[in-house]
């Protein structure tokens, strides 16, 4: 009975132990880059973070990214003020945008095997509490143990309920923003 | 015209100029106003990492309401806690994890390009206070299935 017990004990540290196991395959990036590049005739405006956190699970293809809002970086002030505001990305409510996404082309991606794979993601971007579908493009690269992911896309603000009617952020901030991702795993 | 006249109207256009003048002042001020800086601003709190850590995991919205500010300049905090890694971000910037044993998360803390060589001395395990603005709270993130750091820019050593 007792050599029972140490037997089931021993069977469930197994189990904890390979589902840690499991677990810990799962890539998580610290060092990441995220780019906004607003073009407009009147001005370009660019601001960069680089505070925020990602996950790829090679296994289900699943891509998660959570943003901090507030570690958006511009060169003027007044910019990352409007930008932090109530009526732009009203920060302190939602402070952080989530990227939650498929890769749906995985057979194609190989994270033990060096080379450069273009991925294709699926899924939702969540900014200001709005959820939208998206659907991108963007590379992994793999080389030795580092997995790196790239990938740059367009947003259309008004579909995340950011949008000007009047002033100067009606005109010199772009309806359709390019954002650039970097994440080194 | 009159004297009289001549003179109110004299003294309505420097009105009108100095007032043009203090206007476009204040708004090319305000367009090229500077960030602030973080490091000369008074510190609104002095706390522990695992305090802080504990604050927000007990209420996130509490913490945020606290911490955050609607326009960005959130509070500036000098953290106290164990140096648990060392690391750069892709700006170049030094990033120290302050973070006790035993806490689920800690406090990521990025630096400068100004105040990186400050990091040079600073070993693992030790403790330190590091003074930054708090941009985002810790949270458990059911997505990224973990916890996330709370995250402070602009940071410097004190001494």
């Amino acid at each position: 009975m007792k050599k029972n017990s140490i037997l089931f004990s021993g069977l469930v540290v197994i189990f904890i132990f390979s589902t840690l196991a499991l677990q810990a395959e799962k890539l998580v990036s610290y060092k990441t880059h995220f780019k906004f590049y607003s073009h407009t005739s009147v001005e370009d405006i660019e601001a960069n973070n680089y505070a925020a956190v990602g996950t790829i699970d090679p296994e289900s293809g699943v891509v998660v990214f959570s943003v901090p809002m507030q570690g958006f970086e511009f060169e003027k002030a007044l910019m990352q003020k409007h930008f932090n505001s109530g009526n732009f990305l009203n920060t302190k409510k939602f402070p952080k945008a989530k990227l939650k996404a498929q890769i749906t082309n995985l057979n194609e991606i190989d994270f033990t095997k060096d080379g450069i794979y273009p991925a294709m993601v699926e899924g939702d971007l969540t900014i200001k509490g709005v959820s939208q579908k998206i659907k991108e493009k963007g590379t992994v690269t793999v080389k030795g143990n580092q997995v790196t992911v790239d990938s740059k896309f367009n947003l259309t603000l008004v579909d995340y309920g950011i949008s000007f009617v009047k002033g100067k952020p009606s005109t010199n901030v772009a309806k359709t923003v390019e954002v650039t991702v970097k994440a080194e795993y | 015209m009159n004297p009289k006249k001549k003179k109110i109207i004299k003294i309505a256009a420097i009105l009108i100029v100095v007032g043009l003048l203090t206007g476009g002042g204040v708004m090319l001020y305000l367009f090229n106003m500077p960030h602030r800086n973080v490091q000369e601003t008074s510190t609104d709190y002095s706390l522990s990492s695992t305090e802080l850590v504990v604050e927000y995991l007990k209420s996130s919205d509490a913490a945020d309401e606290k911490y955050l500010a609607e326009d960005g300049d959130s509070k500036v905090l000098e953290i106290t806690g164990t140096v648990k890694k060392i690391s750069e971000d892709f700006k170049g910037q030094k990033v120290i994890l302050l973070q006790n044993k035993s806490d689920e998360a800690g406090v990521r803390c990025a630096f400068t390009t100004d105040t990186n060589p400050h990091v040079t001395s600073v070993k693992m395990g030790e403790i330190h206070t590091i003074k930054g603005v708090i941009r985002s709270g810790v949270s458990f993130d059911p997505d990224l299935e973990l916890y996330e750091n709370a995250i402070l820019e602009k940071c410097d050593l004190i001494k």
